[in-house]
């Protein structure tokens, strides 16, 4: 009976002082729900990881199947048929996992190193700092797509596992750059040095204290880089710096630049799929931007 | 005698901020010096770290003999330690000589110079255009904020970056000169045929730079749009704007004298990264147009894995971008007053 007791009582101070994760969701979601293009943004993204998750359940037919070439858009093929007769809707459908597969590898990439880096140089400064501002000067000194170019000219292997990789590796400096500024301010917070005078280590002060607050910002930057990277592989298996093996959107954008500007639709549903992805990323960033009240400056 | 006091003033901070500017030029200019020396020494790595070698480039599928591989790699310097190599390289690359192609054997520094100009054409166009549209809707969507000529430009900045350029560039072709026939389908200039004035021939150079350029120019257009429309929005909510209409003003003048020269400020800023940005778009635009720039060059020696000529354009370009980002920056210090040289 007291055991009872006792476990009810302190279910209940759980209840009254343990911030839930769910408020703060909730609180998120309020303030995306007031702007039309945010939900417009958030249906957009959650049909697209809806779309690449089930692929084989919602595409019509086999996309490897083969039957009448050329078929302009019809009832039976809404987005016509390519070269060897494969249906254009389905490999769009198909296209979808591969692309959101390279664009949220190369983020995950991106994040392993960008926040590891970021928050050493921003808590630490010194060498580390010094290598990192170096680094990034170089990478922003070029522009993405020909450091891309260059970097996949260089392998002897091409397809969408090396894309992912190099889009990963040269994507970073620009997230450590932002953690590292996040980093730098808050280090100088009252809360930090409350931490730091109870005894806390760095290593808990940067995992417990700091990055807490930084996890907003990576979230802001994950959704808009997203989309970025699917353009970025979009651009480079169009120029034929990928395998055609995994048809990604870019790929079927190959495929139909081989016959341009003959059979429109080959090239018009692959584009607006990218168009489609990315606004709604690009919305969704933005809003959420907003809502978790973020600024991204310097991008 | 006391009317000169402020005049000698004047005088006398506008030769300080002058000297000041000009230590903070030199300096900017010092600083760039290492930078550029960082990125060749990465580039050099990125292109012999990388897996096979560059004899085997060289000739791909063919066959050689061990005696013509032991005389070119002699010949090439590649019996030389790594560090020796990039010193003979740079050595050369700082005297203009950038190497020769794989493929064709011409010198490369011949190669890249006659296409810089035809890539700086297109970037050219494309800033300009990319300004006007920018700030002429970014200025409107922020006047007429939440209104329906907000909504639509808002929207086109929306497309435009969501869309990638070449995608664009397709849908351009296929409608505007495949299907109406208004524009020429690609390349520089009507080859075969001889323009009575040379003012005809500059008309048929134009209206095959027109898409290109208007498509490159759209999504720093998009950029821009958005950037001159928060920073509007801005300043038009600042005390000087309700005090300027509260003197009686016209709203034009309100704007364009008050408003949007404030405005612009973190735009010069920005427009630093337009270089490189164009450049970017340039590649793949200058593809899908066989404009035979820099861009167009730079996938042709990818495909072939044409080293030297990869390597002479990413230093090239490179030192284009940092002089753009240093004149961004220089600009910036000479546009704001504000601003610190520290």
């Amino acid at each position: 009976m007291g055991d009872r007791l006792r476990l009810n009582s302190e279910k209940k101070t759980e209840e009254v002082y343990k911030p839930s994760k769910a408020t703060q969701l909730f609180i998120v979601w309020r303030k995306l729900r007031r702007s039309k293009l945010a939900i417009v943004g958030t249906v957009i993204v959650l049909s697209v990881l809806l779309v690449a998750l089930f692929a084989p359940l919602i595409a019509p037919y086999d996309p490897e199947l083969w039957g009448n070439p050329f078929r302009p858009p019809s009832l039976w093929h809404p987005f016509g048929t390519d070269a060897v007769g494969r249906d254009m809707l389905s490999l769009v459908i198909y296209g979808c996992s591969i692309s959101l597969y390279v664009g949220i590898g190369a983020v995950l990439i991106e994040l392993l190193i960008g926040v590891t880096v970021g928050a050493i140089a921003g808590y630490f400064g010194g060498k580390i700092d010094e290598v990192l501002m170096r680094i990034t000067d170089v990478v922003l000194s070029l522009p993405t797509i020909m450091l891309l170019i260059l970097a996949v000219s260089m392998f002897a292997v091409r397809g969408v596992h090396v894309i992912m990789l190099l889009m990963g590796m040269l994507g970073w400096p620009f997230m450590a750059r932002m953690v590292r500024g996040e980093f730098l301010t808050l280090k100088q917070s009252t809360f930090v040095e409350a931490a730091r005078s109870m005894g806390a280590s760095n290593w808990r002060i940067i995992l417990r204290h700091i990055f807490p607050n930084v996890v907003s910002l990576i979230i802001v930057l994950v959704t808009v880089d997203i989309p970025e990277y699917i353009f970025y592989e979009a651009t480079l298996s169009f120029l034929g710096f990928s395998d055609i093996s995994s048809p990604s959107w870019g790929i079927l954008l190959q495929r139909g630049y081989i016959y341009f500007p003959n059979y429109w639709w080959m090239i018009t549903f692959p584009g607006l799929a990218v168009f489609f992805a990315s606004m709604g990323f690009n919305l969704f960033g933005d809003s959420l931007r907003d809502a978790l009240d973020v600024t991204t400056r310097g991008r | 005698m006391d009317a000169w006091v402020p005049l000698i003033k004047h005088v006398c901070m506008q030769l300080v901020a002058l000297v000041t500017l000009r230590t903070y030029v030199v300096r900017r200019l010092i600083l760039l010096i290492p930078t550029f020396f960082l990125i060749s020494i990465i580039l050099f790595a990125l292109i012999h770290l990388a897996p096979g070698d560059p004899i085997r480039a060289m000739f791909g599928p063919r066959q050689i003999t061990p005696e013509v591989r032991e005389r070119l790699t002699r010949e090439l310097g590649l019996d030389q330690p790594i560090p020796v190599q990039y010193l003979i390289w740079m050595s050369n690359v700082l005297r203009g000589d950038l190497g020769y192609s794989y493929i064709t054997s011409a010198p490369v520094f011949d190669m890249i110079s006659v296409r810089i100009p035809r890539t700086v054409e297109l970037m050219f166009l494309a800033e300009i255009v990319s300004v006007v549209i920018g700030i002429v809707l970014g200025v409107i969507s922020a006047v007429k904020h939440q209104s329906l000529a907000d909504a639509a430009s808002t929207l086109w900045a929306l497309i435009g970056y969501s869309t990638p350029n070449f995608w664009i560039g397709l849908m351009a072709i296929m409608v505007l000169a495949v299907g109406l026939g208004w524009f020429p389908v690609g390349g520089m200039k009507t080859s075969g045929v001889t323009f009575p004035t040379p003012f005809h021939a500059l008309l048929d150079h134009l209206s095959h730079a027109t898409l290109p350029v208007f498509i490159l120019a759209y999504g720093w257009a998009a950029y821009l749009l958005r950037l001159v429309r928060s920073s509007m929005l801005e300043v038009l909510r600042q005390d000087y704007i309700t005090t300027a209409r509260a003197k009686g003003l016209k709203e034009r003048v309100v704007i364009y004298k008050h408003a949007l020269r404030n405005a612009l400020l973190p735009v010069v800023t920005y427009e630093g990264y337009s270089m490189g940005f164009l450049l970017g778009g340039a590649v793949v635009i200058e593809e899908v147009f066989t404009w035979l720039g820099l861009g167009h060059f730079m996938i042709n020696a990818a495909t072939n894995r044409d080293y030297p000529i990869l390597m002479g354009l990413s230093i090239i370009i490179a030192l284009m971008v940092l002089i753009a980002n240093l004149c961004a920056d220089i600009a910036y210090a000479i546009v704001d007053p504000r601003i610190t040289y520290e």
